[in-house]
Parts: C-alpha cells; sequence; structure tokens
C-alpha cells in the first residue's frame, strides 16, 4: 500500500517538475531561451531540447511565412502624378537571436516593416513615370523595392521575400477626370461610327443614282444607233427602188405630194389652164 | 453514511475500504494509463493528409484511414486536406448561392491605356504539397487572394481597355493564374492555382451609358448601310426595266422604219413596171386620178378672167386669213 502510493506521489511529481527541464520546438516554430533577460539557447530545428527548469524562459516565434497587409499610401510619381498605392509584403523570421534582440515582438516588427516599404515604395515609384509603375516596367520596380526592403530588415533577424502592389489606383478626384475622358471619347467613337455609317450610305446611294444614270444613258445610245441603222436601211430601201426610174418618181412622189398637200384647199380655177379649157370646149 | 456507522460499527467496513483501495487504484492508474494511450488513435478522411510530428519534429505523412501515433507530448498530429478545391473571390463575394455583391474598390483597376475598367476574377487553387503548405505559411487565403489581385491588376494595365472588354478575358486569366502560380513556386507553400476565371468585365458604371451608345451607334450605322442598300436595290432593277424598254422602242421603232420602207418601195416598183409597160397612160392616169382626188372633194370656183380672183377671196373668207 505504503509502495503504491509513493509511485502515484513520484509519478505525479515527475509529471509537474520534469516538463520544466525540456521543451520542445514545432516544425513551425524557432525558439530563444531566455535566462534573467540573456540569451543562452536559440533552437531553430524543430524537436525535443532541454532547458534549466524555472529560471529559462523559452520564447517561441513563428518560423512561416506571413503576410503583412500595408496600408495604402500616397505617391507622387516622376511625372507629378498621384497614386493610391495599397501594397503587402511577405516576410517571415529567419534569426530569431537577431529578432529578439531588436525587435522582441512581431508588432513592433510590423511598425518596422510598414516604415521601411512605405520608404521603399515612395522613393522607388517618386523615380519613376506613371506608366512605368502602372504597366511597363511594374515587376523589376518590386523587384527593386522587394530587394531595398530586404536589404533593410536583414538586421533584425527578419527576412522580406516580396513587397507587392495589391492594388495602385488613382486618387477618387482624379478618377472622375478619367471616367469623363472615356465618355467623351466613346462618345467621339459613336458619333465616328454614325458618321461612318451615313457616309457609305451616301456613297452606295451614289453610286445606285450613277449606275442608274448610266444604264439608262447606254439604253438611249444603244437606241440612238438603233433608230438610225433603222433610218438607214430605210433610206437605202428607198434609194433602190426609186433610182430604178428617178423621173418617174419624181413625178409620182410629186402626185403623193400634191395629194397630201392640196386636198380639202379651195381652188379657183381658171378658164385659161389646158384642164378646164378641155372641159369648156367639150374636147 | 453516518446511520450506517451507527448500525455496523467501526471496523469492519474499514477492513473493507483498504482492500477496495488496493483493487481500484491500480485499476484507475492502468485505465488512466490506457485512456493516455488511447488519445493516439486519429482519423484521415480520404481527401485528406495527415503528417505526423514527434517533438514537433516532422516525421511522416499518412494517407486516409484509422492511424496511430504516441500521445502527446509525444507525437502530434496535422491533418491538411488535400482535395478540397478552394475558392477565392476578387472584386465581389458571395452573400449566399446566388446573391453576390459588389466590391467596386477591388473589382476598378487601371488599364494600360488610362482607362478604368471594372473586373471580377475567381481564383481556384487546392494543396498540392501537404508539407510545404502547413510548415512554410501561416495563412492561405489572404496570400492567394492578394496575389491573385496583384497579378490581375498587372495583366489588366499591360491591355487596352477595349482588349480587357474584348478579345484578351482569357488571355489576362491565363496569364494571371500562371503569373500567381510563379510567385507561389518561389516561395514553395504547396499550393496550385488550378485557374483564374474573369466573372464580370464592363466599364464602370459611371461610363458604362456611353460604351453602351457606341454599340448602339454600330447598329445604326448598319441600318443606315442597309437602308442605302435598299435603296439600291430598288433603283437599278428600275432602271434596267427603263432601259429595256427604251431599246424595245427604238428596236420597233428602227424596224417599222424598215418595214414602212420595204413596203413603199414595193409599191413603186409594181407601179414603176406598169408605168415601163404603157409610159403615157399610165402617166396620164396617175395624173388624172391625182387630180380627181385633189379638185373632186375641193371648193372649186372656176373664173373667166384671173383678174376677178380678188373679188372671191372676201367671199369665200380666209377665215382670218388676209384681212386688210
Amino acid at each position: 500500500m505504503k509502495l503504491l502510493v509513493t509511485m502515484v506521489v513520484i509519478i505525479v511529481l515527475a509529471l509537474i517538475i520534469l516538463p520544466g527541464f525540456f521543451y520542445f520546438v514545432d516544425e513551425v516554430e524557432q525558439a530563444v531561451v531566455l535566462r534573467f533577460g540573456d540569451i543562452v539557447q536559440v533552437s531553430i530545428e524543430p524537436g525535443l531540447y532541454t532547458k534549466a527548469p524555472f529560471i529559462d524562459n523559452v520564447v517561441k516565434f513563428d518560423e512561416r511565412i506571413q503576410m503583412y497587409d500595408i496600408s495604402a499610401e500616397r505617391i507622387y510619381t516622376q511625372d507629378k502624378k498621384t497614386l493610391i498605392v495599397d501594397t503587402f509584403a511577405l516576410w517571415r523570421i529567419v534569426d530569431p537571436e537577431a529578432f529578439v534582440k531588436t525587435m522582441r515582438t512581431v508588432n513592433n516588427a510590423l511598425t518596422r516593416i510598414d516604415d521601411v516599404v512605405y520608404s521603399a515604395v515612395r522613393d522607388t515609384f517618386g523615380e519613376r513615370s506613371f506608366d512605368e509603375i502602372i504597366s511597363k516596367q511594374r515587376i523589376e520596380t518590386l523587384e527593386f523595392v522587394t530587394e531595398q526592403s530586404r536589404k533593410e530588415m536583414q538586421q533584425f533577424g527578419l527576412e522580406i521575400l516580396a513587397v507587392r502592389v495589391k492594388k495602385a489606383d488613382l486618387p477618387e478626384e482624379n478618377k472622375n477626370a478619367v471616367f469623363s475622358r472615356m465618355e467623351s471619347e466613346r462618345n467621339q467613337e459613336a458619333a465616328k461610327i454614325r458618321a461612318e455609317g451615313e457616309k457609305e450610305a451616301a456613297i452606295i446611294r451614289a453610286e445606285a443614282d450613277k449606275k442608274s444614270t448610266l444604264i439608262v444613258a447606254e439604253a438611249n445610245r444603244k437606241s440612238e444607233i438603233l433608230k438610225g441603222t433603222g433610218d438607214a436601211s430605210a433610206l437605202t430601201i428607198y434609194a433602190e427602188a426609186y433610182t430604178e426610174d428617178e423621173d418617174f418618181y419624181e413625178f409620182w412622189k410629186s402626185l403623193s405630194v400634191y395629194e397630201s398637200t392640196l386636198k380639202d384647199s379651195k381652188f379657183v380655177l381658171d378658164s385659161r389652164m389646158d384642164f378646164i379649157k378641155g372641159f369648156l370646149a367639150g374636147e | 453514511m453516518d446511520n450506517n456507522d451507527d448500525l455496523f460499527g467501526d471496523i469492519e467496513p474499514k477492513k473493507d475500504y483498504t482492500k477496495l483501495i488496493k483493487i481500484i487504484v491500480p485499476v484507475i492508474i492502468i485505465a488512466v494509463i490506457a485512456i493516455y494511450f488511447l488519445t493516439g488513435f486519429y482519423r484521415v478522411e480520404p481527401a485528406e493528409v495527415g503528417l505526423v510530428k514527434r517533438f514537433g519534429e516532422y516525421q511522416k505523412q499518412v494517407g486516409p484511414g484509422l492511424h496511430y501515433h504516441l500521445p502527446y507530448p509525444i507525437e502530434s498530429i496535422v491533418i491538411v486536406n488535400v482535395s478540397e478545391l478552394r475558392k477565392k473571390e476578387i472584386g465581389f463575394q458571395t452573400i449566399s448561392p446566388g446573391r453576390y455583391s459588389s466590391r467596386e474598390n477591388e473589382a476598378l483597376m487601371l488599364t494600360g491605356d488610362g482607362n478604368i475598367v471594372y473586373a471580377e476574377a475567381v481564383v481556384q487553387y487546392f494543396i498540392s504539397d501537404a508539407e510545404k503548405f502547413a510548415f512554410n505559411l501561416k495563412s492561405d487565403e489572404d496570400v492567394v487572394k492578394n496575389y491573385t489581385a496583384s497579378a490581375l491588376r498587372e495583366e489588366v494595365a499591360a491591355v487596352t481597355v477595349d482588349e480587357v472588354l474584348t478579345v484578351s478575358r482569357n488571355v489576362i486569366a491565363q496569364r494571371t493564374a500562371k503569373r500567381v502560380q510563379q510567385e507561389l513556386d518561389e516561395l514553395g507553400v504547396g499550393i496550385q492555382i488550378k485557374n483564374v476565371y474573369l466573372q464580370e468585365v464592363s466599364p464602370p458604371q459611371q461610363v458604362i451609358a456611353a460604351f453602351d451608345d457606341v454599340n448602339s451607334a454600330k447598329q445604326d450605322r448598319e441600318q443606315l448601310i442597309y437602308k442605302a442598300e435598299e435603296y439600291k436595290n430598288e433603283i437599278i432593277p428600275k432602271a434596267e426595266g427603263r432601259s429595256n424598254e427604251i431599246l424595245n422602242e427604238a428596236e420597233a421603232y428602227a424596224r417599222s422604219k424598215v418595214l414602212k420602207a420595204q413596203g413603199e418601195s414595193s409599191r413603186f416598183t409594181s407601179i414603176l413596171k406598169e408605168y415601163i409597160n404603157a409610159p403615157r397612160v399610165t402617166k396620164t392616169r396617175l395624173y388624172l386620178e391625182t387630180v380627181d382626188k385633189v379638185l373632186g372633194e375641193s371648193e372649186k370656183i372656176i373664173t373667166t378672167n384671173s383678174e376677178d380672183l380678188l373679188k372671191f377671196f372676201d367671199i369665200t373668207g380666209y377665215k382670218g386669213g388676209g384681212s386688210q
């Protein structure tokens, strides 16, 4: 009985006291052991470690990549334009010893990242034009910012892996200017398209008018030729017939002309005319 | 208890208690130890993998099924869902299935030609490397979302507003996915981008009417051209009809002229034949026939003295003729 009680007591005491001699570092952590504020041990690799109980204090830091969303800032580009740039940084603690010495807490680190990235972004973007920042050299610019921030933060045991621009926008007041420019551009385009339509329609109409006039003119030309040919053939036919005896033709034609021109006229016949004289004389 | 003591006395129960404790305590200790070791059982679902850590140090990866690890604090387990397709929305937010709210602030972005466009996107991704994902990255959600937003803006800024709205949609989505993948690979966080989809891409609300007007201008243009074509299709057949009419008329004229000439000349020829046979008779007959025709039905006055002629003019009356 006594043995049993002693065993239980020993086990319980061991469970209470033993953890004071050990600590373990997780795969995602790294630890610094402080004794009265001094660093006595740094454990970066995961695993089980020993320490002095009660007097040693283990401070653990996350080893993983973390994201820090930096608040948007107003930046003036080289060509005097304003941009609201919203950035984020990916960072991690690589040297817990340096980190503990310089930063102590993650909050301090974030404040520091804020300052460093802010000034790197402002300086770098300020030397570039709006177009370079927005489209042409965005990656190069950001790599430069990342590099600068990384150098600055190295001494604090931090690694800046990337600084990226989440958003780069025009300030609200400039946006409206862009909107009205876009609107007037579209209005112009619409007007141009309509004018083009009118132009094309006018061309089609004019061509149609021209074509139809030409069709009629061509018909008139052919018609005159046809008529001329007809007239000429008729004349040839007349000439062929009439030249057989020109004197008789003259006589015959005169008769028909007399008939058509003198018919229904009023005649005054003189008795001396052969025709009447014969008639009166009873010959 | 007090009642029991009074009834049975002190000695007997005390002996029983000691016996009981002698049995119960080891049982309790064994039970506690057993329960302690039993906490090491865990289940990995079919979509998941388990990462086993001993004193925090990664040991191995286990697949779906029932497994055992040494109890805390010796071993622990991290479970990662590797099959689940995760999704992040940019420029909008799904409130409930089918209901979305727009985040204009996120969706409005600059284009390469200095315009602003409204673009919503969805990025789909999954965990391709559970170990890297679990041990290298603190939070996946914001990282994927921010990288996608960033890459999307870069790609949109590389093209013009017209390209964004029309042809380049898929290109932008693909390039964005590729860019995000590159960045994530560099970080080594075990995330695989499956897809980036552009959802609604449109001109900003403020200028949408002007953009729509361009489309209606295009329709107007088509309409104007259509009307002109209609006019053309009407006027040309008309001219062709008129042309046909003119040509037929001319042909009829020419033919009739020739026919008339043929008729008249054959008439002449036949009379001439008669004339040749009997010249004098024919000539006289023709002459007299004409005189008959001309004079036969006309008014005639015969005078014996041509000096009297003027007197008759007034009587017969040239209407409106010589009035002096």
